[in-house]
């Protein structure tokens, strides 16, 4: 017998969601198979990694505080990136523009941080980081909608220029490099911390940071703007179809660089909620969410209220493995990436089976159940 | 000019060659797979389970050629993953392709750092691979002052390289299958129109494609002897090879000129300074340059490359019309 696959019109929620947990839940066994291979209990494993330790700790307010940190910076330039996926523009230098906009916030907080009170600080150091990361995404999306460049290489390629970018302010000692610490003989970036912070709220011994507020404020702000308002319908369009967009008067081009300012502009704050909470910069200030982002975003379908619950998810799991990897040595915490590569394949999978049917062909190659 | 500065260029030659013959298998292999129209964006993760897989394999076997088996296939595999998931379940190609340099990243150290908690093989316990690493002087040519040092005397693996770049520029331009291949990453509904098996087209230079980066990852590693550290064996070259792709404008026999161009600036990176010693009159200035910027050049120009390509829409593009586009027959 003979399959043929046609497309589905639309799986109910509740079916895609058993076959997106039926694919974790199958990762999740295959690794716990990959644990037990390695001797090591992985009903046990899971559950620290999970839980992130924080079980019968009596420091876990500082661990939660400190998957926060990861949480942040992950959900908003998911959401970010949400925003530019929509119209089919592939921007992957998520990573490039979170790096250009961290040397920015970090250059406001590190120049004009000892003379400005710290409140007008922080506000600078975002709209500096949005400003130059937004422009960076915008440069792409100007050579796109004027030349056809590809963006998905085009901004490939900038992720490296500014990677080295940081990496040359990282490593070159110089009278003119105010960005490294003059007190240390080998080059290091200088710590600005003590010049200024973002806030915590205390909470007990927890305290919560301001950043989680305003992430979770611009996650229902860009919620309502996509659906509720003229802007976000004009993204849907040119997404859906950019002949049709035009056909119905829109001007796709001014839409395209907009939008994608914008995605930029988002990741720019999501780096300055980072640097501006870890105080300092760092190669690898990104953390690799410019690549996981995209990862999340797509794992959510762009619905920017599943892009929060799955960035909680695969933060637990970075973090977690971290966490876990103290306890059980013999597990590398590379684990984390392999399980995260495995949970990924197999939603991909179970992607296809929420999006097509297979059904068998009749004799005479008539299709089955079509339509 | 006495003898000490011309080995130096002589060996600036040799290590233009020596280091940067994995993006050659990068590029080439990744050739193939966007031309059959997929955007595999996974070459990183690709060359490093070929990597460590081909060197733990071919210590124990202790034999080279067992070793780049084992790579080309364990990258054969992920291209079978890749294809599986784009060309037959329809996934992202951008999406599966940066799971897997996730994915195959995890891989790496996990067996690599799990590996090394036992017992790691070191390359020189090994004489067949180390022996089967070694130089090899092309008679004749590698005589030729300055140059026939620095080009024609190296490891096997390095005229393999050029070997599968030559005969491929050849399948792809000269053969029926290869014509076939670039109609598919042109018009795959055209192409299976007349009678191309569009799917196994993709799946079979998918897996090939992928199991020559296999190799280059490989390579990397015996280049590095073997020593097992926190950072990568493939340290970026993945990527490096994506951009080479753009550069040789998706023609394989440009990708050993692009390769050279490319690993002229890496070999700059590490050796201008030698240059700029030897030379101090012309080349002092060598010594100035950050290498950050060698680093960042690549990816500049392969940028300034696909801008200017772009607006000049010039016929001779050898980008694929389909590339990244998923083929699903009932939207044709």
């Amino acid at each position: 017998m003979r399959f043929h696959v046609v497309k589905r019109d639309n799986c109910p929620l509740w079916k895609k969601l058993t076959w997106y947990l039926a694919a974790v839940a199958a990762a999740l066994v295959l690794g716990g198979l990959l644990l037990l291979a390695l001797g090591v209990n992985p009903v046990a494993y899971y559950s620290r990694m999970f839980t992130m330790g924080m079980v019968g700790n009596k420091i876990a307010y500082k661990t939660f505080e400190n998957y926060l940190k990861v949480f942040v910076p992950l959900a908003l330039t998911s959401v970010a990136l949400s925003l530019a996926f929509k119209m089919r523009f592939w921007n992957i230098g998520g990573e490039g523009q979170f790096i250009l906009g961290a040397v920015a916030a970090a250059t406001v907080a590190m120049k004009l941080g000892p003379v400005l009170p710290g409140a007008l600080t922080l506000i600078l150091m975002c709209l500096a980081a949005m400003l130059c990361a937004g422009l960076y995404g915008a440069f792409v999306a100007v050579l796109k909608v004027k030349f056809g460049t590809n963006e998905t290489l085009m901004t490939l390629m900038l992720n490296y220029v500014a990677l080295y970018f940081i990496t040359f302010l990282g490593e070159t000692q110089a009278p003119w490099n105010f960005y490294l610490d003059p007190a240390s003989v080998r080059p290091i970036f200088a710590s600005f911390s003590k010049i200024v912070a973002f806030p915590k709220i205390p909470m007990g011994k927890f305290g919560l940071n301001v950043c989680v507020i305003f992430t979770f404020a611009i996650g229902a702000l860009v919620y309502i703007y996509l659906r509720y308002t003229k802007q976000g319908y004009e993204i849907a369009v040119v997404g859906d179809s950019a002949g049709t967009a035009h056909y119905a008067g829109m001007k796709v081009n001014a839409i395209v660089l907009r939008t994608v300012f914008l995605s930029a502009c988002l990741i720019g704050l999501a780096a300055a909620f980072k640097v501006g909470t870890a105080g300092i910069l760092s190669t690898s200030i990104t953390d690799d969410v410019g690549w996981t982002g995209i990862i999340v975003a797509w794992l959510s379908q762009l619905n920017t209220a599943a892009i929060f619950v799955v960035s909680a998810l695969i933060s637990m799991l970075r973090y977690g493995s971290t966490v876990a990897a103290t306890t059980f040595s013999q597990v590398d915490s590379s684990f984390a990436n392999m399980l995260q590569g495995a949970i990924l394949f197999l939603v991909l999978a179970a992607d296809f089976l929420t999006r097509f049917r297979v059904v068998p062909v009749q004799k005479g190659g008539k299709a089955n159940g079509h339509g | 000019m006495d003898m000490d500065k011309l080995g130096v260029v002589t060996s600036f030659i040799h290590n233009i060659v020596v280091y940067n013959i994995p993006l050659l298998y990068g590029t080439v292999g990744e050739i193939m797979v966007e031309k059959s129209g997929s955007l595999n964006l996974g070459v990183e993760g690709i060359m490093a389970v070929g990597a460590i897989f081909g060197y733990i394999v071919g210590c124990y076997a202790n034999s080279l050629a067992v070793g780049v088996f084992t790579a080309f296939l364990m990258g054969a595999l992920c291209g079978l993953l890749f294809a599986a998931l784009t060309v037959s379940l329809q996934a992202n190609q951008n999406i599966t392709g940066l799971t897997l340099t996730t994915f195959g990243l995890g891989v790496y150290f996990f067996v690599g750092n799990g590996l090394k908690a036992v017992k790691w093989p070191a390359m020189n316990d090994y004489a067949n691979i180390k022996n089967g690493f070694a130089d090899i002087a092309i008679p004749g040519l590698s005589q030729i002052p300055v140059l026939g040092k620095g080009l024609f005397s190296h490891n096997i693996l390095v005229y393999l390289a050029v070997v599968i770049a030559l005969v491929m520029w050849w399948y792809l331009n000269r053969t029926g299958p290869g014509l076939r291949l670039r109609a598919v990453g042109e018009n795959p509904g055209a192409a299976d129109s007349v009678g191309v098996n569009v799917k196994r087209t993709k799946y079979i230079h998918i897996c090939l494609g992928c199991g020559i980066m296999g190799i280059g990852g490989y390579y990397m590693g015996l280049n590095m002897s073997g020593s097992f550290s926190s950072s990568c064996w493939i340290n970026g070259y993945g990527w490096i090879a994506v951009a080479l792709v753009i550069f040789a404008n998706w023609n394989p026999a440009l990708a050993i000129l692009g390769t050279f161009v490319f690993g002229f600036f890496n070999t700059l990176r590490v050796s201008g300074s030698s240059l700029a010693a030897a030379f101090p009159g012309p080349l002092g200035w060598l010594a100035a340059v950050p290498t950050q910027l060698y680093q960042a050049l690549p990816f500049i120009i392969t940028a300034i490359v696909l801008v200017a390509t772009s607006v000049r829409k010039r016929e001779g593009s050898g980008l694929p019309a389909a590339l990244g586009l998923n083929y699903f027959r009932e939207e044709r």
